[in-house]
């Protein structure tokens, strides 16, 4: 899919399979570059070879593609931090959902790469909404009373996708662990937070006696343990600090726990959740641990999240904590580019306009390593084409770049709403796409 | 798994199916002229079935299997108004017309499955789609399978690609009454009503045998057994009579308005003569129970489907007036299935009983030529004389009587209605290809233009946001 220009390859009168890039200017936008040249109210951002190669005010060369953006909105593409694309097409349709298991024979260990599907109709909505990237992450559903009973704490491995629903569209694998604390950790362990949180201490404590004495422990000349090796092999990169375990906690005091076990163990931790993260802003600003929130989410909804509030982003931004934005919770599958809505209104509530798009794009690629998130040089050029604001609810993309490829904006939805747009009483509709 | 456990699920009801034949289908019964209340209540949900034919259609030069015992070669078909106008040698094509070259093709009337769930038990099947089974009460007669039918099942169009034309929709088999069938024209719709036949008879289904014994009995309650499914008919009956009787006289002599109750409302229209029974039944012998319960409460049975022993009664159903609705080899799945013989639409056919095809399948119902075609064969190594001309009227003018539209459809006669299927060869090979369908003279599907093959709703977008399913 990578094109040369065409006038190189006709200059050269030779077509090298493989290296055909396509160059993309796109002309005239206001730019937020989410990098070191921050806005620009008009600039030119060109594409090549999948990377954007420059962006300036004013660039005058020549490109296959010229996208006109004058009056629109050029920023990187959405990256959702939390989803569950491609492993759920609709929920309450059982044979459709890869999201979770039960049983007791896999926790953290529970890869679902294999069950991921990238023809998913989810994939194209969401790109539609702006979403280039997103990280999957697989579940444990409290109303499941078979994986209530298995009390285990561990989700299992997420990995990244790119939304260009391509075969080949998972971009990076164990991104990272996924766990339960708080509220949820105590239903899901017997009915405690204490032991969900003991829970992940034995299992990290037991990697640690795992790794420090691998060679006796697969003779069988060690000790009775209580996880599988499979689960205690995929925690070897959560304690060696290369892979981030993500943790859900709300409860201020909750977060607290969780700061401390992750300084325990040296573990680089990412917090989901954090409902009353601004009400521990400090600390987890000062143990550098950056949160994925739901900014829209301000429902006392449940004894962890009293203080849930709409400028919890604002707060924790403020403090210096790395924010991600996730859509709502509702939203993890079908809408998850309403992390837009969620950003716009965090802005509504304090959060200053950059930073609310970085929160949705940049600071998702750099807490989990994902390209994208930033336009220049060098940058995967994951770009979108606003209409307008991309966090105004009024806004829409215009045209979305996935690694310089410019993508289709079709979904089923459009596809319904043509068909049916002029609704008419016979049975036409069935011959008309 | 899943087709063996919905199959089991549907078979219950499925089983009693007494084959009505056609003028029992259609015609009140006389002596029971009282028709003091619409108890089928036709327009509660009113055919809103249109036809949009422009222009007209002459096929030319093809073998006509009419649907009526003939074979024409060499034959031109027009279709004018949505109705078959002429049949005949060198027809001149009207002004405007849709010439069709029928050289080498074959000609027959549409397709039509007198038991289907499509809608109902839609693709995809998940847990939210069943809708084909009420399965809550031996008596479930207030259920209409119209209220559950997707009209977006893409199960309709790809049945249209098998030349059906007419389907009759049931509720499931789990219930001794599972309820009432619509009969519908296999046009897109957004609405059910969009599809349904216009004046089609409403029909109930009911079910003998192994599904309501089992479902019911495994709950510990009432019916566990043959006996007692069949105490369950005949309790329904008395009830229905009285009921009928109770708004007669309301009819008749004044007074308060007795009570409404959806559950009779139906069971007095089959007394009346306005619903025709489609009844799920596997066994000789319960068939012959069956038919006698309808004596005893003076109404007809239409139909038995599913009729794996109908060959042992054929001679009974003949002189009942009832047809039998089959499969020319299923079998063996439970143990009122297992008496199989793949001559019994043949052997049917032949005591002069009104006998069919049906699918009951969503793959089955895309090729009931070759189903009908194995049973054809299964007749001639019988030693029956049956050719392509006879057993074509197993899968059109039959089923066409058993629904009690055979007045309007059902085989190429001036003035039924233009459902015409153009196969590109003998029907009766599995080789052959649906070229063409026309429903009432408008062309719904063409195999080598994809403008006129009509997607449901779901199939857009589902693999490709850009493109359809197929």
């Amino acid at each position: 899919m990578k094109k040369l220009a065409v006038f190189c390859a006709l200059a050269l009168g030779v077509l090298t399979a493989g290296a055909y890039a396509e160059s993309i200017l796109i002309k005239g936008g206001k730019v937020h570059t989410l990098a070191d040249m921050g806005s620009l109210e008009s600039a030119d951002v060109l594409v090549v070879d999948g990377k954007v190669e420059q962006v300036a005010p004013v660039l005058n060369v020549s490109a296959d593609r010229v996208i006109d953006a004058k009056g629109k909105v050029v920023t990187p593409g959405v990256i959702a931090p939390i989803s569950e694309l491609g492993l759920v097409e609709i929920s309450a349709a059982s044979g459709t959902n890869d999201n979770a298991v039960t049983g007791e024979s896999i926790g953290s260990a529970f890869n679902p790469v294999p069950a991921y599907n990238p023809k998913s109709t989810l994939i194209p909505f969401n790109r539609a909404g702006g979403v280039t990237s997103a990280v999957v992450f697989p579940a444990i559903s409290t109303w499941d009373e078979t994986a209530v009973a298995a009390q285990r704490v561990f989700a299992g491995r997420g990995f990244a996708i790119k939304l260009n629903g391509e075969f080949n569209s998972v971009e990076a694998k164990d991104v990272a662990q996924k766990a339960y604390l708080g509220e949820t950790g105590a239903q899901l362990a017997g009915g405690s937070r204490a032991n969900a949180y003991a829970k992940v201490e034995n299992a990290l404590s037991e990697a640690k006696e795992y790794r420090d004495n691998r060679a006796a422990i697969r003779r069988g000349e060690w000790r009775e343990l209580n996880y599988s090796l499979a689960d205690l092999e995929a925690l070897q990169p959560v304690i060696n600090g290369t892979e981030p375990l993500l943790i859900t906690a709300d409860r201020a005091s909750d977060i607290l726990a969780v700061i401390e076990l992750a300084k325990a163990f040296d573990v680089k931790l990412v917090l989901l959740g954090a409902a009353e993260g601004w009400m521990v802003a400090d600390q987890l600003a000062q143990a550098q641990v950056p949160v994925v929130i739901d900014a829209i989410n301000n429902l006392p909804i449940s004894f962890s999240s009293l203080g849930a509030r709409l400028d919890n982003a604002a707060l924790l931004t403020r403090a210096g904590v790395k924010v991600a934005i996730s859509g709502p919770d509702y939203a993890s599958t079908h809408n998850v580019y309403l992390s837009r809505q969620s950003a716009g209104n965090a802005v509504a509530h304090g959060l200053p306009y950059e930073e609310a798009l970085k929160s949705i794009s940049t600071n998702v690629a750099d807490i989990f390593r994902l390209s994208g998130g930033t336009l220049e040089k060098g940058a995967t050029a994951d770009i979108v084409v606003w209409n307008g604001d991309p966090l105004e609810v009024t806004s829409y993309p215009e045209q979305v770049l996935i690694e310089g490829e410019p993508q289709s904006l079709v979904t089923r939805s459009t596809r319904l709403r043509d068909r049916h747009l002029k609704p008419a009483k016979g049975h036409g509709f069935g011959y008309r796409n | 798994m899943q087709l063996h456990s919905r199959f089991f699920g549907r078979g219950i009801a499925a089983l009693l199916c007494a084959s009505l034949l056609v003028s029992a289908c259609g015609e009140k019964k006389a002596g029971s002229e009282q028709r003091s209340a619409d108890f089928a209540r036709l327009d509660a949900f009113p055919s809103t079935y249109s036809v949009t034919q422009s222009r007209p259609v002459l096929i030319q030069g093809a073998t006509l299997l009419t649907g009526t015992g003939e074979q024409l070669e060499n034959t031109d078909l027009l279709l004018k108004g949505g109705k078959i106008a002429q049949i005949g040698q060198d027809l001149k094509a009207p002004k405007d017309a849709q010439v069709v070259d029928g050289k080498g093709k074959w000609v027959t009337p549409g397709i039509i499955d007198v038991h289907s769930h499509l809608g109902d038990y839609p693709a995809p099947s998940i847990e939210s789609s069943q809708d084909g089974n009420e399965m809550t009460s031996p008596n479930t007669a207030q259920v209409w399978a119209e209220h559950s039918v997707w009209t977006q099942d893409p199960q309709f169009p790809l049945a249209l690609a098998g030349g059906v034309t007419t389907l009759q929709i049931l509720p499931g088999s789990a219930n001794l009454f599972g309820g009432r069938s619509v009969t519908l024209k296999n046009v897109p719709g957004r609405s059910v009503q969009d599809m349904k036949f216009p004046g089609a008879p409403y029909g109930l289904k009911m079910a003998c045998g192994e599904n309501p014994k089992r479902v019911y009995g495994s709950k510990g309650t009432s019916p566990s057994t043959r006996m007692g499914n069949v105490a369950g008919y005949r309790n329904a009956w008395i009830e229905a009579s009285n009921y009928k009787k109770k708004w007669e006289e309301y009819a008749k002599k004044g007074g308060d308005e007795p009570e409404r109750d959806l559950g009779l409302e139906t069971l007095a229209g089959v007394l009346n003569g306005d619903i025709l029974v489609h009844n799920h039944c596997y066994r000789g012998e319960e068939m012959a129970v069956m038919m006698d319960i309808a004596k005893e409460f003076d109404f007809q049975i239409s139909t038995f489907h599913h009729a794996v022993e109908a060959y042992k009664v054929a001679d009974l159903l003949a002189e009942n007036n009832v047809c039998a609705a089959m499969w020319a080899d299923w079998w063996g799945f439970k143990h009122e299935a297992f008496d199989m013989t793949e001559a019994n639409i043949a052997i049917v056919d032949q005591a002069k009983a009104c006998a069919m095809i049906h699918s009951d399948s969503g793959v089955g119902v895309q090729h009931l030529n070759e189903e009908v075609a194995k049973a054809m064969t299964a007749g001639q190594r019988a030693g029956f004389d049956i050719q392509p001309k006879d057993a074509v009227a197993w899968m059109t003018s039959n089923p066409a009587k058993a629904l009690g539209i055979d007045a309007q459809t059902g085989s190429l006669e001036k003035g039924k209605m233009a459902d015409v299927v153009v196969w590109s060869g003998n029907p009766f090979s599995v080789y052959t290809h649906v070229d063409q369908v026309f429903i009432d003279g408008e062309l719904m599907y063409d195999r080598s233009d994809k403008k006129r093959q009509p997607r449901s709703d779901f199939e857009l977008g589902i693999l490709d946001a850009e493109g359809e399913r197929l």
